[in-house]
């Protein structure tokens, strides 16, 4: 039997998460008691997280992104409207759940025994498309 | 014997879609779980190959029984 599916990411593995924004390249602070988010002017904000980029990896105006774990288990992004504006937008946050997934997919298919075969970036009018191909053993 | 192969795509948005060939039985549900992790499904199905595969043990039946 063959068959197909779809899936949407759902984001609840820190060591994924975190793996995947340094594909991104940036480097990130994990948090288990979450952290105040700093903005701009170095002042502390009131939102905390869990895994957070410092505004000194981002732009020189931009504030720190968060990733907070909510009580469902899942990370959801803490963006101000200025780093929304200057490109850390959804289109953004699409590319971190990419990496996340891609880093998630490849730690479940070597736990499985899967063997990987593949790897392309098929470039589409909607943005970049990462294929993997594995074989089973 | 026909490989096993999964390719899994991940869209522009994180969201991916796994397709799986030459699998035989119930185990690709299995295998289809493995590479779901903790996703949420919006989409599975059988593919054709399924039922033309059907289709063709069904026709060979036929043909020995005659």
């Amino acid at each position: 039997m063959s068959a197909y599916g779809e899936f949407e990411t759902v984001m609840c593995d820190e060591k994924h998460l975190v793996d995947g924004l340094a594909e991104m390249g940036y480097r990130v602070e994990v948090h288990p008691e979450g952290s105040h988010l700093v903005g701009y002017h170095g002042d502390e904000r009131p939102e905390r997280a869990h895994v957070i980029i410092r505004r000194a990896e981002l732009d020189s105006a931009s504030n720190d992104i968060g990733f907070v774990r909510g009580t469902d288990g899942r990370f959801r992004a803490i963006l101000s409207e200025y780093d929304r504006s200057i490109g850390f937008n959804d289109q953004w946050l699409g590319k971190v759940h990419q990496h996340y997934k891609e880093e998630q997919t490849l730690a479940a298919a070597k736990a499985k025994g899967y063997i990987l075969r593949g790897r392309e970036v098929i470039q589409t009018p909607n943005g970049p498309q990462i294929r993997l191909q594995f074989v089973a053993r | 014997m026909q490989q096993k192969t999964i390719t899994v795509v991940i869209d522009e948005k994180g969201n991916s879609s796994v397709d799986l060939d030459g699998f035989a039985g119930q185990g690709c549900e299995k295998v289809l779980k493995d590479f779901q992790g903790q996703d949420r499904a919006t989409m599975e199905r059988k593919k054709s190959a399924f039922y033309s595969q059907t289709g063709s043990v069904r026709e060979n039946l036929r043909r020995s029984a005659q």
